[in-house]
Parts: structure tokens; sequence; C-alpha cells
């Protein structure tokens, strides 16, 4: 049957060649290098799951009178966005735990994204040929944030509201363009009717589509370029050696992305995510506290939270305080983290092809960087939810903000040089980076000593 | 990984699974009843002074002026006296401890009967309101709470810091009473609502909703304590991915 | 079937077993958290299945693929330069067709403007004055007129312009505080009578509704990013990101008892923007 079919195929495409190199291509075991597959079954759930959503979705800003099941809020007027979101969630079988499903799924979609993105930094895999696919990777990030942002925004609930108005605020910051960039993208003076229209539209089609097209190239340059991999004896920069994708990386895959499917669905009917109804309709004149966005942009609520009280005034202009933590900090954060392959080969001089992985320890300066912008990364997002953490701990507001402002800026710094000076001893005490396993303890004098496997 | 392992894992992942869902039916108790509306205490005001001179006198005065310990208690009115004391956060141990809810140590005769004798001693300030929570309406009950009490006390009740140390309390112990008497005093640092901000229809309608977040349906699953995107994300890291990182350690580990 | 088959026969029927129960409480009219854990049932036996079928089941073997280098040959890399060279003189002999050709893709991108102005209106002045009149009468969330009174010492109220309920511009907190508290910058000792004060409900910083009040600092907090305002000092900022004080909203009390306003608010509503001074 299989094999009548791919003889059809054949005689139509030509695409026996194709396939008998394709089956028999090596997938690398690690499994580290499944975590963007993660990320990518994530995504599928995150298609599946929100073109049903979409069915239910009505993306507009009028005022409507709820008549559903909820009762405390039957009889209130909301916006027709935020009643279609309490109809699927209370009224359409099965609506609530496909909303669930999607939600976790886009938490766990960015997290396996920024792990596989570390995991990529740390190894080097960025390098020469694969500074393109590095570039696109970062797209993928900043689109998977946006498209994040856009959907948790559509529900047109008092929290996610007030995360547009905060969205809307930054944009009128930026100089000379921001008051018309934020009037022509939310079409108006907030807050505008037409604005969950628009979020719709780029949630659905426009960041989609951007996203699927970046994903499939991605997909078409790693297929193209082979993986990387570890050094191991026998391995040379000129060969990849894993299993074959049919049957075995095949049989591997499909069962990991069924696994996914099957966390992010035991997470969507058991954990609540969410919950609008308790949130209350979108209302401008009101707001809730604690306010915090989804866990992906934490860390611009966070630099928005520490950023002192500095603005630039002056000829009749403002330039206002926002534009420095919204628009400045992360737009120079995320263009040094997308040019990262081009300063690293400024940096080193390496301009070399490199198919093998460094370990975190092979590249002491690179792994210092890393560790200290992912310690600034975590710190910003742990600022965004400064009064979660001043009740938890019992502690004023204003004293985690203050603490918080003077550990962004050292803890950094002593994570990457900790980073550094550990890498830089392993790598010291280890010679050659290539040598088989060792075991490696803390000597007395406080460095590192590593034995043999003999020894 | 060996089948015997699948086999092994899969099978708690149902059961653990399974019990969390009994669980929770059970925890889906029905919502309390809605409580009989509050009496005015007519407590005895000579047992009143009593219980005063000894608990609350060596702070607040012999009379009820106040020291430097404790504020003037004269003119503060019934209410702020009920509300002080039936939540615990009367008498403190020492006057410099916060004033948070605690496990009352009165009797309501003690209340009562303090209440009487303070307010004996001078007129004034609102008295204990009255409310009933089945007169209201939980659409109206919403609108206010999401108007004037979200902003600090969130929107599921569940309490936020708003600055300077300063801590709304979660709001599922209190009782009606309690409820509206926070409402038209506001002991401090709440503001206060009197009724021409919030009427006694919308009073009722609101302590009928703030004792709906008592127990919220939740028909999503686990509430996470209702602390929204913070949660979230934490279980969508430790449990969600940190899940997901053991299975591909699981699958994708070298022979 | 033999006995290293069984773990993954299990999971297989322990899968079908998921989808039939979630079949029928689906039917049933479904239960969310038995959907989603019978849903993980399902796909997780089903997963672990065809994992434990690959990882036991299949011949374990490594395949080596040799890669190729990325730079093609150099005669290819010849080729291919050379191709394009070609063409480009083609087209660079054309002087001022050329010179016309780009002129015409610069026009283009000035049409390209067009459907982007249309997405929105002209801010115009709209940033700088709010529905606030002189002679406005104060109005609470329900419609009703404010009057002198119904306000306690300690007392909050969002109020609106009357004819604008729920306007987001023109919002503002009604204040009671006690008049000898009060420290307001110069030239707004007439505009809060009686200790009535108003100001934008809009945080100068980022837009959110300052909704915290702490009657007994008297401060305003703005939950989103802590901006904290000193109501008795005419709303100065006095912690956080947020550069500049609510903007006040004057206030008398008429003949008749009610709150109106004598005019719009001190300064221009929300955020700061570029063409505020």
């Amino acid at each position: 049957m299989i094999r009548r079919l791919v003889l059809w195929l054949d005689d139509r495409l030509g695409a026996a060649s194709f396939a008998r190199k394709a089956l028999r291509k090596a997938f690398p075991d690690h499994w580290a290098f499944m975590l963007g597959e993660v990320a990518m079954y994530a995504y599928l759930a995150l298609l599946v799951t929100g073109v049903f959503l979409t069915f239910f979705f009505t993306a507009s800003g009028e005022d409507v009178v709820y008549q559903g099941s909820y009762a405390p809020l039957r009889g209130e007027r909301m916006s027709a966005a935020y009643a279609s979101v309490l109809q699927l969630s209370f009224d359409v079988r099965a609506g609530l735990v496909m909303r669930q499903i999607h939600h976790w799924a886009a938490l766990v979609f960015v997290a396996a994204i920024v792990a596989h993105a570390m995991r990529v930094f740390f190894t080097g895999a960025f390098r020469r040929p694969r500074e393109i696919n590095w570039l696109i990777g970062t797209g993928l990030v900043l689109l998977a944030m946006a498209a994040g942002f856009t959907g948790y925004s559509l529900p047109d609930d008092l929290l996610s509201g007030t995360g547009i108005r905060i969205a809307y605020s930054v944009l009128l910051s930026i100089p000379v363009v921001g008051t018309w960039a934020a009037f022509l993208f939310f079409g108006g003076e907030f807050p505008a009717p037409v604005t969950i229209g628009r979020l719709l539209a780029l949630h659905i089609m426009l960041l989609q589509g951007l996203i699927l097209a970046a994903l499939g190239l991605h997909l078409a340059i790693i297929w193209h370029q082979k993986h990387t991999q570890f050094r191991a004896p026998g391995r040379t920069e000129n060969t990849v050696v894993g299993s074959p994708l049919w049957p075995n990386y095949a049989m591997k895959s499909a069962g990991l992305g069924l696994a996914v499917f099957a966390v992010l669905a035991a997470l969507g009917g058991l954990v609540q995510i969410n919950p609008v109804w308790l949130y209350g309709p979108y209302d401008p004149t009101t707001v809730s506290s604690p306010a915090q966005p989804d866990w992906y942009i934490g860390w611009l609520e966070g630099t928005l939270r520490l950023m002192p009280n500095w603005e630039l005034r002056g000829f009749g202009h403002t330039i206002p305080e926002p534009f420095f933590p919204g628009v400045l900090v992360p737009g120079l954060l995320i263009t040094v983290y997308a040019l990262w392959p081009f300063i690293e080969q400024r940096l080193t001089g390496d301009r070399d092809v490199h198919h093998f992985l460094d370990r975190a320890r092979d590249a002491p300066r690179r792994s210092g960087v890393g560790a200290a912008a992912l310690t600034f990364v975590v710190l910003l997002t742990l600022a965004g939810s400064n009064d979660v953490m001043a009740r938890f701990f019992g502690v004023p507001v204003e004293t985690v903000t203050m603490v918080l402002r003077g550990v962004v800026l050292i803890l950094p710094l002593v994570a990457g040089w900790v980073t550094y000076v550990v890498c830089r001893e392993l790598k010291a005490a280890e010679g050659h980076p290539a040598a088989a396993w060792h075991a490696v303890r803390r000597g007395a004098g406080g460095g590192y000593i590593v034995e043999d496997e003999e020894g | 990984m060996s089948p015997r392992a699948v086999t092994v894992a899969a099978v708690i992942v149902v059961v653990g699974a399974a019990l969390a869902t009994a669980a929770r039916s059970r925890a889906q108790t029905p919502p309390p009843p809605l409580p009989a509306p509050a009496s005015g205490p007519s407590g005895d005001a000579r047992r009143g002074a009593d219980l005063y001179a000894l608990h609350c006198a060596s702070c607040h005065g012999a009379t009820g002026r106040g020291t430097g310990d404790g504020i003037p208690l004269l003119g503060i009115g019934a209410a702020a006296m009920d509300f002080a004391l039936s939540t615990g956060r009367m008498p403190l141990a020492n006057p410099h401890q916060p004033m948070v809810r605690g496990r009352s140590t009165w009797t309501r005769g003690d209340i009562d009967a303090l209440v009487a004798f303070v307010t004996s001693l001078a007129p004034g300030g609102p008295p204990i309101p009255a409310v009933y929570p089945a007169g209201g309406d939980l659409t109206r009950g919403q609108q206010i709470f999401a108007a004037n009490c979200a902003p600090c006390h969130g929107t599921a009740g569940q309490g936020a810091a708003v600055g300077e140390g300063a801590d709304a309390p979660d709001l599922y112990e209190a009782t009606p009473v309690e409820i509206a008497e926070a409402v038209r005093i506001g002991p401090a640092p709440m503001p206060r609502f009197d009724a021409g901000v919030i009427d006694q229809y919308d009073l009722n309608s609101l302590v009928r909703y703030v004792l709906l977040l008592r127990a919220p349906a939740d028909p999503g699953g686990f509430s996470l304590g209702h602390l929204g995107p913070v949660a979230e994300g934490f279980i969508a890291w430790v449990v969600g991915f940190a899940g997901l990182v053991v299975i591909i350690r699981l699958v994708g580990t070298t022979r | 079937m033999r006995p290293v088959e069984r773990p993954v026969a299990a999971m297989l029927a322990l899968s079908i077993c998921g989808s039939l129960a979630l079949v029928v409480v689906y039917a049933a009219g479904g239960q969310p958290q038995l959907e989603g854990v019978l849903l993980a049932v399902s796909l997780g036996a089903l997963g672990a299945a065809i994992i434990a079928w690959a990882l036991r089941l299949l011949p374990q073997e490594d395949v080596t693929d040799v890669r190729e280098p990325e730079p093609s040959p150099p005669a290819v890399r010849a080729a291919a330069t050379s191709a394009l060279e070609r063409g480009e003189e083609q087209l660079t002999g054309r002087r001022t067709l050329g010179r016309l050709l780009l002129g015409a893709l610069a026009a283009l991108v000035l049409v390209v403007f067009f459907p982007i102005r249309s997405l929105g209106p002209r801010p115009g002045r709209s940033m700088f004055h709010t529905e606030w009149q002189p002679g406005t009468f104060l109005i609470d969330g329900a419609g009703r007129r404010i009057r002198d009174g119904q306000l306690a010492a300690g007392s909050v109220i969002t109020v609106f312009p009357e004819g604008h309920r729920g306007s987001p511009v023109s919002q503002a907190l009604l204040i009671r505080v006690d008049p000898a508290e009060l420290h307001l910058p110069p030239g707004r000792d007439t505009w809060a009578p009686k200790g009535h004060v108003a100001f934008s409900k809009i945080c100068t910083h980022a837009g959110c509704p300052v909704g915290l009040y702490r009657a007994a600092a008297h401060q305003l907090l703005c939950p989103c990013h802590q901006s904290t305002f000193d109501v008795l000092r005419g709303a100065m900022p006095v912690f956080g990101p947020t550069t500049r004080a609510l903007p006040q909203l004057p206030l008398q009390i008429d003949a008749d008892g009610y709150l109106r306003a004598t005019g719009d608010f001190s300064a221009p509503v929300g955020p700061g923007f570029w063409e505020l001074s």
C-alpha cells in the first residue's frame, strides 16, 4: 500500500531519489537537541486549538449585554469579544479545556523556544555556517512573544486590557513618531473600538504567516546544513552520526509530539489558567492588582517597574520615561542578541566553519556573557512581579524595587564573572577538549582537578 | 528507558490525575448559605467598662482619650469597634505590632459589651451596618467590586501589596458584617465608602459577590491561589516544561 | 505475543481506553477536568507506546551522513557570479531607464503610506484636552451628580463629566480630605472647596488607572508600575517611574451644593508623548 503510494509519487515527482537519502538521514542522539522540537510540537498544539477557538471568538469591541450561564456577570455590559470568550468557556462543550490547552501551550511554547535558544547559544551552534538560522531564530522568539501578547489580549478582560493600555503608552513614548504610531496602530486614542479586531488579524493571520514561514525556513536550513553534534571518539567535522530518520527517529519524534500534547492536555484540564470571568470585562476606568503579563512579557514589565523616573524635556518636546525601559533597553538587548554570531566573530577572530559543538567550558568568554545576560533578563522578569514578591516576603514593595535596581546591575556581572572563571578553570584543568570523559572534582586549593577514567 | 519504566510512569500519571480530579470534586462543596442579617448589638455597658479597664485602657486611656500607644476611641463609632474586635485586630500584644486579622479572643457578649461601653463615652462614628446579601444582585456586586475593591484586594479577593508595606488582605475569612464595616469605616490604610458612594443596595450586592469569591466555582481546575500570570508562568516552567525535559531526556539519550 | 511486546501493547490498550472514555465523557455533557485528563491519557499512552517501540523493539543502528561543504565548488561559484554580472551589465547599460526605474520604485513607496495613513485618525490636539468644561457637573459611575456633604473625609469616588459617563480620558478621582492638611501648588487655593480634590485617574507613566488609594497616607498608587502620588501636595509623584504629577481638576461648589469643574485639568492627562512640552 505504502509502496504503491511511493511509486505513484515517484512517477509524478521523481520523489524516490529524495526519499532514498531523506529516510536514512542521520539525527544525532542528544536530549538537548529535542528542545526545539518541543517548541515545534507546542506550536502545532497552538495551531490546532487556535483554529477551534477562532470559530467561537467575536473580534469586536461593540457593547453587548451578557446573557450566558455565568451568573455573576449576567446582565452586565461588556464587549462582544469578552462575551464570546465567556460563551466559549461556559456554554461550549470542551470549549474551556481547549482554551486552557491553548494558553498553556503558549506558555510552554515560549519556554521551550527560550531553552532551545540557550542550548544553541551555550554550545556555539550559531557559529559559521549557521548565522542565518540564528537570525531567523531570533525572529521566531520575537514573533512568539508578539503572538503571545496579541493572543492573551484578545479576551478583552480587565487584566489584558490593562496590558494593551501599557503597550499603547510605550508606543506613544517613541520620540517624533510615537503619537502617530500609537494612533495608527491602535486605530485612534486609547481605547479605540477597532483595536481588538486588529489584534485578532495580527494574531491569527499576519503573525502566524510569519511564524510558519520563518519556521519552515528554519527547518529547511537545518535539513540542508545537517545537525551539529558534540565531539566524541570516531566523529569528525565532516560527518554526522545518529539515528536514521526512518523509522527510528520518526518514531521517537512522533512519540515526543504526543507526549507534548499529553502534558498540555493534562495542564489544560487540571490547572485553571487565565480565569477571565473573575477579572471581569475591561473597563478603562478601573484596574486590578497585582497586574502581571504572561511570563515571557515579564522582563519588559520588570524593566518598566525598575527604571527610575528619568525623562528628557526641551525645545517644546518630551521623550517620556517609558521610552527608555520600554523601547531603548529591550531594543539594545535584542540587537546584541540577534547580532551575537557576528559580534563573537569580531571578538575572537574565529570565522571558521564549526560543526562540532562547544561545551560551556570550551568558550569561557561566551559562557560568561551568556550567563550575565540570562541573569539580567531573569532578574527583570522577577522585577515584573515585585508586588507579588513584596507580599510573599512581607517587605514593602518600594524596598523590593530599590534592592532590585541595584541587584539587576550587579548580579549579572557577578554571574558572568563566576561563569567565566569556572569555565576557564575547567578548561585549563582538562587539557584537550576532545578528550574522553573525565571525573571532575573540586580541589583543596579552590580549583578543579580532573581525574582520568583510569585514575 | 525500558518499557517497564514507561508503564510505571504512565500508571502514576493516570492514577495521580484521577485522584486529583476526585479531590477537586470533593472540594467543590456548595457555597456557604447566605448568613442572616446582622442585628445591632445591645451589650451590657457595665460589663464593657470592666473589660475595657482590663484590656484596653492601658493604651487607649481610662476614658478613651488615647495615649501615645493607642488612638482615641471617643466618637470612633460602633462599626469600627466591632470590626477591630471581631476580626481579632484588637487587642494587640504590644502597641507596635501591625494591626492584622487574627483569631478573635472575644466572645460575642464581650464585643457587644465593649461596643456598648465605648459608644456610651461619646456619640459619633458609623453604626454597625446592616447588610442583607440575599437582597443584593450578584452582577451589581461584581461591578461595585471591580470598580472599588479589586484595585487593592485583587479581582479574586486574594489580596495584594499596596505599597509602603501596607497589605490589602484577602477577603476569604471576613463575615458579611465585617465586610460591610470595612466598607463603611475604611480601616487604615483603606479609604471609606459611605452610603453616598456605595448605597445599601450596592453594599448588599457587593457583600454577596465577595461571599461568592470565597469559593468560586473554578471550572478550569486548580486555581493556583488566583495569583494569575505569576503562578501560571511558574507552573508552565516547573511542571509543563520541566516535565517535558524529563521526557526528552528519556527519549533522546543515547543507548 | 512476545514478552518484550507486552508493555507496548498495554500502553496502546490504555490509549484506546482513554479515547473511548473521552468519547463517553463528551457525549454525557463534558467535564473540563475529565476531558483534559482523558485526552492526556489517550495521547500520552500512545506516545509512550511509540517511544517504547522505537527504543526497545527497533534495531538500534547508527547512520553516518557526510556533510557537503558550504561553499560550492569554485567552478560553480564562478559560473554563478558571471551569470549575475552579465545580467547586471545588460540592465545598467540603459542609464536613463535605470534611473527612471528607481524613481518609479521610490514613488511607489509613497503610495504604500496611504493605506497606513488610513489606519487611524490624526492625533491633532486631542491629547491636550478632555471633556471637562467650566461649570461641568461631576457625576459618579451611575450618572448621579455629586453634592457637597455626600463624601466624608477619607472617601474616594471615581467621577466623570456630566454627559460623558465612563469617559476614559476625562475620568477623575474625587477625594475628600481635611482642608487643613492640603498643601496644593501655588495658584490652586480655590480648587479644592471644603477639602474636595479631584485628579485625573490616568497614571502619567503608562496610563493605568491609579486605582489604589491609601487613605491613611493620602497616597495614590498605580498597581502597574507602583508610581505613587501624594494627594495632599497636588498629586506630586513620590515614588516609582513616573515623572509628572496627576493633573488636577479645579472644583467649585455651586449655590445648590453640587460639585462642578471650573475648567479642564491643570495639564494634559495620561502618559507623556513627544509633542508634550
